[in-house]
């Protein structure tokens, strides 16, 4: 195989093209700043890329079923609320962690009904949902004020370490593979990507479609409810609006991994990748000296812009890959339009093989 | 109104089609059609489903390019690229599905994509006064008021809809109007008044050329008729000298060409003589208004076929067995005991399984590979503890399928809608069997698939049926149903019309043409 083709045949795979450039932001912030790859900085927006991280994770169910979820930032700034009420009110750890994150779940919960069960539309849902989190949140810290909570242990989630290794990493480590195995290796997992496949020929198939719609947007809402506990252990003190943007982030995080907002593709370790490359930019351009208020908007940019070339390099790999399988002086009348199968019998050469539909379906 | 020549004495030809053969890959849908329709004739294009009807309309509507062969319109040959060299030519074609828009007006529909402008250069704002006083000369005449101009569409019936796209193709001066089987969805009085309305257009010297199912419907209003088979013209005839039965041999034909391959595997045989218990019963099955009052059963060993026009409610029947639509009244039974299956997973396990029709949207899942299409139906059965899915048995399973079934794929992890038809539906077929059913309901199991791949679907489905299980084959072909069924029920408008026995050795062909001639008029309402 010539190496060209062989580079073709490795952009052709969607993410490739991101994970270069990911690695190139990374070479051109060290070169920048010394100090971008040192142990201490590294630290200064770990918690805020694991939120994202964790907050993607579950996102990325909700998008291989087909739908979309933008209560989380609200949910996950409610849910740091409830931890923090709960711990003031000198409940145990333990039961401090379940009251966030099934604040959390319970979103999920009631988002899951209403759009599997009514069938309402999902975006309305929890577009509904991210208001409501948000009003709620306004409320209970209007009436209380939410800080100062004495717990090491509690503290220890988002600042401690296990053998170097930071606590909030080892914990987004272990949701992440756990999620990862539940997406790929269970029947939950399997029925969600075939749920966004077709969800009339899955249902036809015996997949329980609304089950399983129901099921992705209460994990999501239980992942929002973990990214709530850990925002509240690392600042100790919540607000009003906390959280709020997330649910943007974690959606532009999965894309930027290759998740299609159309279902039936994706994984969890890819919408992570997406979350750790927004959270080095944010790193490099706070290094490099950036005024914060720049940063949404490079954020923004860069994420076309990433997402945008993924593409373009990807077709034009894709088809330098597909004009060197082509037999030459096939049957294939280049002048019949594809829409022409009044037969339905399709040229499998009509229809890409390789990642090519999905491309064009992602940032649709 | 266009000019047209009438210096030469008797009837102007209009429009004349002249060998016109289109391939598919793996199909040959139009093998050699003839056709010529004069100026100012209603002329019938009859067929079963398959004959190569709508593959011709799509010719003539510029959707689809033929292989070979021509089209002239008045003795000019024409090249018909895309659905606008037709408009441009006065050909309009009026589809099945009605392609109007349910929230526009009439007239914003009328002239949806060719609105009438004024101002600068005709680009600046919507005329509405020239586009409503350009359809004022015709619209009287076919019922409709100035007022209703201006409602939406979707307020209206079935009839004025059609009268929308009629009306729609006068503003655009069509000179041939093709109608895609107008009446399926009309009562019998919107029926007589469309007829009315056909006649009008030609008055207006249109000439029509009208696609039906219904003989009854053909005598007192068409000029002529061209009967199509297995993609060929078999016969063009004045209406007046032809009888329902000639035309009903002329459609099901000696069906030397799309039996022959068939009828070696008709091989009831096989089949366990005795007839074994029942598997399913429905007693009064109702979905209103889908479905009323169906009754069957269906025992081991035996095949059941279900024919019926469009929208008789056969794909409607085979989704309340299933469990995919709610049935509100009625029973059904499993081994004679009661049972409610509210999901199809349900069904799945009850050993109910399905082949849907439409398998590209309906069969498959396209991005999923072979192994992963397999096994979807019951996870369960390649999970260890019911909790993580167990890869290497789903490739065994699918390579075992893919052996037994003949699959031709580069293997169990090749994603499915890299296959051709005939793989794809043996792969929906072995899902099926993955679930270990005893009865399977086919909808429309051949449906767009070559004629090879065809037989090799009826092969597994007497194989399923010689194993001692049950099938329901729903098909809009006759002689599919003729081949492969021990029985045919036939529905008309939701419920059971009657019930006919083919001919089980398969070598009279007078016998076939017989039974079918029985369905088609169960079918219809009823046949002159």
């Amino acid at each position: 195989m010539p190496a060209s083709r062989r580079l073709a045949r490795a952009f052709a795979v969607e993410g490739v093209a991101v994970a270069v450039i990911f690695v190139g932001m990374v070479v051109f912030f060290s070169l920048a700043s010394p100090f971008f790859l040192t142990g201490g900085n590294i630290a200064n927006l770990l918690v805020e890329t694991v939120i994202i991280a964790l907050l993607a994770a579950g996102m990325t169910f909700v998008l291989v079923v087909g739908g979309i979820d933008l209560s989380v930032g609200s949910v996950t700034g409610l849910s740091a609320a409830t931890t923090m009420w709960a711990l003031m009110s000198g409940l145990p750890l333990p039961v401090g962690l379940l009251v966030g994150i099934g604040t959390g779940l319970v979103a999920g919960v009631v988002n899951g009904a209403v759009i599997a069960l009514l069938g309402v539309n999902d975006f309305i849902v929890t577009l509904a949902m991210l208001s409501v989190g948000a009003g709620l949140l306004q409320v209970v810290t209007s009436d209380v004020q939410l800080t100062g909570v004495q717990s090491d242990a509690f503290a220890w989630l988002t600042q401690g370490s296990v053998l170097g290794l930071p606590a909030p990493v080892l914990i987004a480590v272990v949701v992440v593979l756990v999620l990862e195995f539940v997406l790929v290796a269970t029947p939950f997992g399997r029925s969600a990507y075939a749920a966004g496949i077709g969800p009339r020929a899955a249902e036809l198939a015996g997949v329980p479609v609304r089950r399983v719609r129901f099921g992705v947007y209460v994990l999501s809402g239980a992942c929002a409810g973990g990214a709530g506990v850990l925002l509240a252990s690392k600042l100790n003190s919540v607000q009003s609006g906390l959280g709020s943007g997330y649910e943007l982030t974690a959606i532009a995080a999965a894309v930027l991994g290759g998740i299609s907002l159309a279902g039936g593709r994706g994984s969890v370790w890819r919408a992570v990748l997406g979350a750790v490359f927004l959270g080095t930019l944010g790193q490099g351009l706070q290094m490099l000296g950036v005024d914060p208020l720049w940063f949404t908007i490079v954020t923004g940019l860069s994420i076309v812009a990433a997402v945008a070339l993924d593409r373009v390099v990807g077709r034009v790999a894709l088809s330098r890959l597909l004009g060197a399988d082509r037999p030459t002086g096939g049957p294939a009348d280049p002048s019949t339009p594809l829409r022409d199968a009044a037969l339905e019998n399709e040229d499998p050469r009509s229809v890409q093989p390789l990642a090519g539909s999905a491309r064009e379906a992602r940032t649709s | 109104m266009p000019d047209r020549d009438t210096q030469e004495p008797g009837p102007q030809e209009l429009l004349r089609v002249e060998g016109v053969v289109k391939h598919y890959p793996g199909v040959v849908a139009l093998s050699g059609v003839s056709l010529d329709v004069r100026a100012g004739e209603i002329h019938a294009l009859l067929g079963e489903n398959g004959a190569g009807k709508s593959t011709l309309i799509n010719v003539l509507s510029g959707t689809t390019q033929p292989t070979s062969g021509q089209v002239l319109v008045a003795g000019e040959p024409v090249q018909l690229r895309r659905p606008r060299d037709a408009q441009d030519l006065g050909i309009t074609t009026i589809h099945q599905e009605l392609s109007l828009a349910p929230e526009l007006t009439v007239l914003q529909n009328i002239f949806l994509g060719r609105e009438l402008r004024r101002g600068p250069f005709g680009r600046g704002l919507l005329d509405e006064h020239a586009m409503s006083a350009r359809v004022q000369g015709v619209i009287a005449d076919f019922g409709l008021t100035e007022r209703d101009l201006r409602r939406p569409v979707g307020e209206f019936g079935a009839l004025t809809q059609h009268v929308v796209e009629i009306i729609k193709a006068l503003a655009f001066d069509a000179r041939l109007v093709i109608l895609d089987e107008p009446t399926s969805g009309l009562a019998e009085e919107e029926r007589v008044m469309l007829f009315d309305h056909m006649r009008r257009l030609r008055e207006r010297g249109i000439s029509l050329v009208w696609v039906t199912h219904r003989l009854d419907e053909l005598y007192g209003l068409v000029d002529r008729i061209t009967v199509l088979r297995d993609g060929r013209t078999v016969a063009t005839t004045d209406t007046t000298e032809s009888t329902p039965a000639d035309l009903v041999r002329l459609m099901v034909g000696r069906k030397t060409t799309s039996l022959g391959v068939i009828a070696e595997g008709r091989t009831p045989a096989e089949r366990p003589a005795d007839p074994r218990a029942e598997v399913l019963r429905l007693e009064n099955v109702s979905r209103r208004p889908v479905l009323r009052g169906v009754s069957l059963t269906i025992a081991g060993g035996e095949i059941l076929g279900v024919a019926g026009v469009a929208g008789a409610g056969r794909t409607e029947l085979a989704r309340a067995i299933l469990g995919a639509d709610r049935i509100d009244g009625g029973r059904i039974l499993v081994d004679g005991e009661p049972v409610r299956i509210r999901h199809p997973r349900d069904a799945y396990r009850l050993g109910i399984a399905m082949v849907p029709e439409e398998r590209k949207t309906l069969g498959i899942l396209a991005d999923f590979p072979l192994d992963k299409n397999t096994t979807v139906s019951r996870l369960g059965k390649v999970a260890r503890l019911g909790l993580m899915l167990d890869r290497r048995r789903e490739r065994a399973v699918t390579r075992d399928y893919i052996d037994e079934l003949g699959v031709r794929t580069t293997g169990a992890g090749e994603r499915i809608r890299n296959l051709s038809g005939g793989n794809q539906q043996k792969i929906v077929i072995a899902r099926c069997l993955f679930t270990g059913p005893r009865l399977i309901i086919f909808d429309e199991p051949t449906q767009g698939i070559d004629v090879a791949a065809k037989a090799e679907v009826y092969r597994l489905i007497h194989r399923f049926v010689a194993g001692g299980g049950a099938a329901l084959v729903i098909s809009s072909e006759i002689p599919e149903l003729l081949h492969v069924s021990d029985r045919i029920l036939v529905m008309r408008e939701g419920a059971i019309a009657g019930e006919v026995r083919p001919d089980l050795r398969g070598d009279d062909l007078e016998a076939d043409e017989r039974v079918s001639a029985e369905i088609m008029s169960l079918a219809a309402r009823s046949v002159a």
